[in-house]
């Protein structure tokens, strides 16, 4: 494994013997117990610290997905090694996680106000304070004067802008995020990147983002971890030391990010190769 | 002159132009009144109906009454058995294959039967038309609980929903429309079943009334009957259509 000596970023000064997320040579298969178990994750190590942000890169069916899925606990396949969330074995419906999906899966029934209020709600927060909460999150993400609005009236980015409030308003520790920005097309993917990191930066959260966009990963993360083909292993483990706060737009020409970008996409072409 | 003022003008037309012709050509001898009653006779049958002799007012207040009761109660039950298929699936599936056959067969074939069991009165006429009603809300509960979003439960699941509020919070108002849908369907089924079973045979209604008509050759009142039960038709249709608009802004 190409593993190149990560600094942990300045942000986080966390002490190293607490993570927030740490896997230990987690392997997953799926299909254990048939005659064809497919190896889906083959020994995948690492951590983050509390208030560290990093990006799972590599190709369909690498096993990126599926070790979120774990994370969140709504995945209860048999695996080897040890997973841990804020040092306790994941579970669904764990306070400290939010999850965030490719699609918005706004609830098309409720207005903006009462889907960024949706995750508090389930958790059994008091409705004048979510009320209150949700509104202040949908004005963070610029969409202050569409509370009222029902979600056929949003754009697919308001949309997705309307699930980040959702997801922030609950205030959970780590986030989950599997390809928020993979629906989106590539002008409204930048901004929206940058409302990410503007959250990010104010609310200062754990997150672990699911990407096949190198690009993306390597603009919003702190460290990015590349792996292969199926079965997915850790290629490398890329912290990314661009300074903060960012721009995703202003990184477009920033030539350091190009020279990462240039170093990652070699490690992740290997990653697609390797297994041919 | 605005787009709709001169398309209800153009129906406005139509619509003299056509009862005009019919008149004309019935006046003419050329349509016979025998078998297509002519316009003016109509009218003179539902005015005598509702203003002179106000007999019809009965026939109609037992159809709609009847109409109204079925589809509550059919609509009523068939929604709870859905709710109860969701959260028993098994017995759902134990249910189905008869669901299906009784669902198959052409309803209208049990008015003798109702009418054995429940006699003359409002009674067989609800029967008939809550098992219409009750198979058509009924598929309708069960397809609108099975369509729902999964990246919604899967979002729900995540937040650490509870069944319950993923039942009430979730699949039930993702379920609303097709269920409403049903609901539309289900009102004008219940007016058919109706309608159908006193035809049969009834004390009172509009369809037992159509049926002597018929049998007199009042070819006006078969007509003047038929107008009246398009336009019930008519007026469910638009106050649901209303009741949607209101109840689902957010479609």
């Amino acid at each position: 494994m190409n593993r190149m000596t990560a600094t942990p970023p300045a942000e986080a000064s966390v002490s190293p013997a607490a993570p927030a997320i740490a896997l230990n040579d987690l392997t997953m298969r799926f299909g254990a117990g048939t005659e064809t178990p497919v190896l889906a994750v083959d020994r995948v190590s690492f951590s983050l610290a509390p208030g560290e942000f990093v990006s799972l890169v590599g190709p369909s069916g690498c096993g990126k997905t599926t070790i979120l899925n774990l994370l969140t606990g709504l995945l209860h396949e048999e695996h080897e090694g040890d997973v841990r969330v804020l040092g306790k074995k994941p579970r669904s419906g764990n306070p400290d996680i939010a999850y965030m999906l490719a699609r918005d899966s706004l609830l098309p029934w409720r207005t903006a106000l009462g889907n960024a209020a949706f995750g508090m709600e389930v958790r059994g927060v008091a409705r004048p304070e979510r009320q209150a909460r949700a509104l202040e999150l949908l004005k963070q993400v610029g969409l202050g004067d569409f509370a009222d609005k029902y979600p056929k009236a949003l754009s697919h980015g308001m949309r997705q802008r309307c699930a980040l409030a959702r997801t922030f308003a609950l205030d959970s520790t780590v986030l989950l995020m599997d390809e928020p920005f993979g629906a989106l097309d590539a002008q409204t993917k930048l901004t929206l990147e940058d409302v990410l990191m503007d959250l990010w930066s104010a609310h200062r959260k754990t997150v672990v983002f699911v990407t096949h966009d190198l690009a993306e990963a390597i603009a919003l993360s702190d460290r990015v971890i590349v792996m292969s083909a199926r079965p997915g292993r850790m290629i490398a483990d890329v912290p990314v030391d661009l300074p903060r706060p960012r721009s995703v737009r202003k990184l477009q020409t920033d030539h350091r990010f190009h020279d990462l970008y240039a170093q990652l996409w070699g490690l992740l072409e290997q990653g697609v190769t390797n297994d041919e | 002159m605005s787009k709709t003022v001169r398309l209800t003008l153009g129906h406005v037309v139509f619509i003299a132009a056509f009862i005009g012709l019919w008149e004309f050509l019935s006046a003419r001898g050329i349509l016979d009144p025998t078998f297509f009653g002519r316009p003016s006779g109509i009218v003179m049958y539902l005015w005598n109906g509702f203003i002179v002799e106000r007999n019809l007012w009965t026939d109609l207040f037992y159809t709609i009454l009847a109409a109204t009761i079925a589809f509550w109660g059919g609509s009523l039950a068939a929604i709870l058995v859905g709710l109860l298929f969701a959260m028993l699936p098994r017995v759902h599936r134990a249910c189905e294959p008869y669901l299906t056959l009784f669902n198959s067969m052409p309803r209208i074939a049990l008015a003798p039967l109702f009418l054995l069991w429940f006699g003359l009165g409002i009674g067989s006429k609800i029967a008939l038309a809550v098992s219409l009603t009750f198979f058509i809300v009924l598929s309708s509960t069960v397809a609108g609980i099975k369509g729902v979003n999964s990246d919604h439960l899967v979002l729900s699941r995540a937040l650490g929903a509870k069944p319950g509020q993923v039942f009430f919070k979730v699949t039930l108002p993702s379920a609303v429309p097709i269920i409403f849908s049903g609901l539309r369907l289900g009102l004008v089924y219940a007016l058919l079943g109706v309608v159908g079973a006193e035809l049969i045979a009834a004390e009172h209604g509009l369809g037992q009334v159509l049926a002597y008509l018929q049998s007199t050759f009042d070819m006006d009142g078969v007509m003047a009957l038929l107008f009246l039960l398009a336009l019930l038709g008519l007026s469910i249709t638009i106050a649901m259509n209303y009741l949607e608009r209101k109840l689902l802004v957010w479609q």
